[in-house]
């Protein structure tokens, strides 16, 4: 299966991705974010980073770039599944293909750390690394059939403790933790394992 | 023709504004304001070209909901829009 990476420029967190997928198998590539064609790939990553440089806010700016057409189409004609980490799930967000936004920590400082998230019922730890990622969702919005993580202890101020999300057709992944950091033992966990699995072997 | 406005964003009232909530604290425990408010935003100046004053404002408002807010997070405010 195919894997691509798509980066924007700011991305910083592409080669880590890029590692957690070959190590799942997959044939993995890089592509730059003005490539619209995603027609021969399996999942679309949009990784972690700072797409052009958050400027005026973090994701608004990528949505624009003519990959997301392409994923729009990728997604519209079920072709495989996108994954957005981190700032990718900001830009999934900013571009409407998931609901709410993300936005300006509560605590107004950016957490670094491993912690503690419920995928499902199941605990695992893993690293997160922002200061936009208190997720808000507009009370119109149906959401708790889309939670895929949720935080154990809320870090960030996030409604219902999101810290994960996909689409009603599960074709779209998204997650302010970083599970690619967390796959190899050298790294501390493996816990990202967990994420990568499910992707790949269950959706 | 040129116009040029001025554009202010904030976040939506019932979103916490944590650098807003944290200058209240500065200023409330040095006693400069005990009881200030505060709320943080963003502000733009923007010039466009277009035909007329309504095409110039459509435009405007159009920029101001795709690009400068995300309206389901940030509402924004067109402070002046002048022909240049």
């Amino acid at each position: 299966m195919k894997a691509a990476i798509v980066v924007f420029p700011g991305t910083n967190c592409e080669k880590d991705t890029f590692e957690a997928c070959r190590y799942f198998g997959l044939e993995t590539e890089y592509i730059w974010h003005n490539e619209t064609n995603l027609k021969k790939y399996d999942f679309i990553f949009l990784p972690g980073g700072f797409s052009y440089g958050d400027y005026i806010h973090s994701g608004r700016l990528a949505k624009f770039s003519p990959v997301m057409q392409g994923i729009k189409e990728f997604i519209c004609h079920k072709r495989g599944i996108v994954i957005g980490i981190c700032n990718g799930f900001q830009i999934l967000c900013e571009s409407k293909i998931l609901p709410g936004a993300l936005t300006i920590n509560i605590s107004n400082r950016f957490i670094c750390d491993d912690i503690p998230i419920y995928m499902g019922e199941k605990e695992i730890t893993l690293p997160v690394a922002h200061k936009e990622g208190r997720y808000i969702f507009d009370k119109s919005t149906q959401i708790s059939n889309l939670i895929f993580l949720k935080y154990k202890k809320n870090i960030n101020g996030s409604m219902l403790d999101i810290a994960g999300l996909y689409d009603r057709q599960k074709r779209v992944i998204a997650m302010m933790p970083h599970p690619e950091r967390a796959i190899f033992k050298e790294t501390g966990s493996k816990d990202g394992c967990e994420i990568f699995n499910f992707i790949i072997k269950e959706l | 023709m040129k116009f040029k406005a001025e554009i202010k964003v904030l976040l939506k009232d019932d979103i916490k504004d944590p650098q807003g909530i944290q200058t209240e604290i500065i200023l409330n425990r040095t006693g400069i304001d005990e009881s200030a408010k505060v709320r943080t935003g963003k502000y733009f100046i923007l010039t466009v070209n277009a035909k007329n004053e309504e095409t110039a404002y459509k435009k405007i408002k159009n920029i101001c909901e795709n690009v400068l807010t995300n309206p389901c997070l940030e509402k924004y405010e067109i402070l002046k829009a002048e022909k240049e």
